[in-house]
């Protein structure tokens, strides 16, 4: 049921977009039939796989720098308050300044014949904030008496964040992670509208070319695939925290 | 010969609270002493005194190296993500025992607090007062000399509590190690202890040794426990402290 009811539902709205601009005579430029979406897509098979695997690159490398910067920093910032105290409102300044305004910026620094890597440090500022700020939130959160207990044992600083720190904060990791994986994927889209034309041939440089073509079924096609792209992106997550947590942690107990 | 000792020591948090003054007392090595008195007098600040977790701000402990001391918790305090054997482990782990060695010592804990079925569960199937046991365990295994504990069994039903209260005791005289035992209970600071110290707003009060000569199994109905409760009782005064601040 729990998957059934939500594909039914997908299946009607689509049965009625069909019949509805077929009806009404909506002329194809404007809203395109689902099977025109579909033909679309078939037609333009090799160039939209293409254009998804350049995006979901970009995406897959943004979601790995910012995790392992978000974590290394949080790490950072728990052990050193006058380093997370100079350094704090920086990252704020960072995350608050509208990174469609930043990203000229970048690519003029970055250099146009290297806009990929343009792309991957856009994608990184957008996915970046929310995983620092849950993980320092949650290695900040271990309860004290497992310090205690840890510094009874003798337990050097690796140890501590190995056997205590970094297993306690997991769970506040992984919900900053599924936050972030689709805001990488959101930051991948406004790097490549921003980059533009050029070396830059993602989904969303897809968008933007069918649109200018008037290939309004193309465009939505490339959309579908994005939206695909997300919500696979979600669910992996989803799956990874399930894995890592379902043993031990309240938030997978049933009853 | 002293386990441990304080000499006039006291405790004086960051932020003004004098949580311990002018404390002196001996800990005799082998001996079970019990740290009676009412929330807030200090009692587990004495605690981690001893235990080298709070420094004196005045005074001196005479102590023990911190891998000497086998710490029990007012909480379980277990790792959620590992397991009952894992648990009891990590210290020894950290403390870089070989594997061989640290099976053992399991083994041993698991068996005196009667955990051996359920060394791989995780604490999370466990009930309260399994998962106190656990607690207890990991600090035997380290086979400490001492052992400090911090009202662990307060927050069990009294059942729970009694057999628990007896299996202490049965570990203390196999293990033959020293004992501190933090509670706000009269009745299991006398059931318990051989000497009890009251304690009220931060300073020793009484000193009160519980008579063990003839001791049987059914001392709880014993006449010298009666008295020690009684005697116990009238240590703490009706009109005990109240101050909030540190426990």
């Amino acid at each position: 049921m729990r998957y059934l009811v939500p594909v039914l539902v997908g299946i009607a709205l689509l049965a009625i977009w069909e019949v509805w601009v077929s009806l009404a005579n909506i002329p194809v430029f404007i809203l395109p039939r689902p099977s025109a979406i579909g033909a679309a897509l078939v037609d333009n098979f090799a160039t939209l796989m293409a254009a998804l695997w350049v995006t979901l690159k970009v995406t897959a490398a943004a979601f790995f720098w910012a995790a392992a910067s978000a974590i290394g920093l949080a790490i950072i910032f728990t052990r050193a308050r006058l380093i997370e105290m100079a350094l704090y409102p920086y990252v704020v300044t960072l995350q608050v300044t509208p990174v469609v305004a930043i990203a000229p910026l970048i690519l003029i620094w970055v250099g146009f014949d290297n806009v990929s890597r343009a792309l991957v440090i856009i994608a990184w500022i957008v996915a970046f904030f929310p995983m620092l700020t849950n993980s320092v939130q949650g290695l900040r959160s271990v309860d004290p008496q497992l310090h205690d207990l840890m510094r009874l044992s003798g337990a050097n600083w690796w140890q501590r964040l190995c056997y205590l720190e970094l297993p306690a904060a997991l769970p506040s990791i992984l919900t900053g992670a599924k936050i972030s994986g689709g805001l990488a994927l959101i930051g991948a889209v406004v790097a490549e509208f921003v980059a533009g034309s050029g070396a830059s041939t993602g989904l969303a440089w897809r968008i933007i070319e069918a649109g200018n073509r008037l290939e309004i079924a193309t465009m939505f096609a490339s959309l579908a695939l994005l939206s695909a792209l997300g919500i696979v992106l979600f669910y992996l997550l989803s799956f990874c925290e399930w894995l890592l947590l379902h043993r031990w942690h309240d938030s997978f107990q049933r009853g | 010969m002293n386990a441990l000792a304080l000499n006039a020591a006291g405790l004086r948090y960051d932020n003004g609270f004098t949580a311990l003054s002018d404390i002196t007392a001996q800990f005799a090595r082998g001996s079970f002493t019990a740290l009676v008195g009412p929330s807030g007098c200090g009692k587990s600040s004495l605690l981690r005194l001893l235990a080298g977790l709070e420094q004196p701000t005045i005074g001196s402990v005479t102590g023990l190296a911190q891998s000497d001391i086998g710490f029990v918790f007012q909480e379980p305090t277990l790792l959620a993500w590992r397991s009952v054997a894992e648990n009891i482990t990590l210290p020894l782990k950290i403390e870089g025992h070989a594997r061989s060695e640290i099976d053992t010592r399991l083994a041993e804990a698991l068996q005196l607090v009667g955990l051996t079925d359920f060394a791989d569960a995780l604490p999370r199937q466990l009930s309260g007062g399994m998962k106190m046991r656990v607690s207890l365990a990991r600090a035997l295994a380290k086979r400490p000399p001492v052992l400090l504990m911090d009202e662990p069994f307060a927050a069990l039903d009294e059942l729970t509590r009694f057999r628990l209260d007896d299996d202490l005791r049965a570990i203390w005289r196999q293990q033959d190690c020293t004992i501190v035992f933090v509670t706000h209970s009269v009745t299991e600071a006398a059931y318990l202890a051989e000497r009890a110290l009251v304690m009220q707003e931060g300073k020793l009060k009484a000193e009160i040794t519980i008579d063990q000569a003839g001791r049987t199994d059914n001392f709880r109905g014993a006449p010298t426990y009666t008295e020690a409760c009684a005697e116990l009782s009238q240590a703490l005064g009706h009109k005990s402290g109240h101050k909030s601040g540190a426990a």
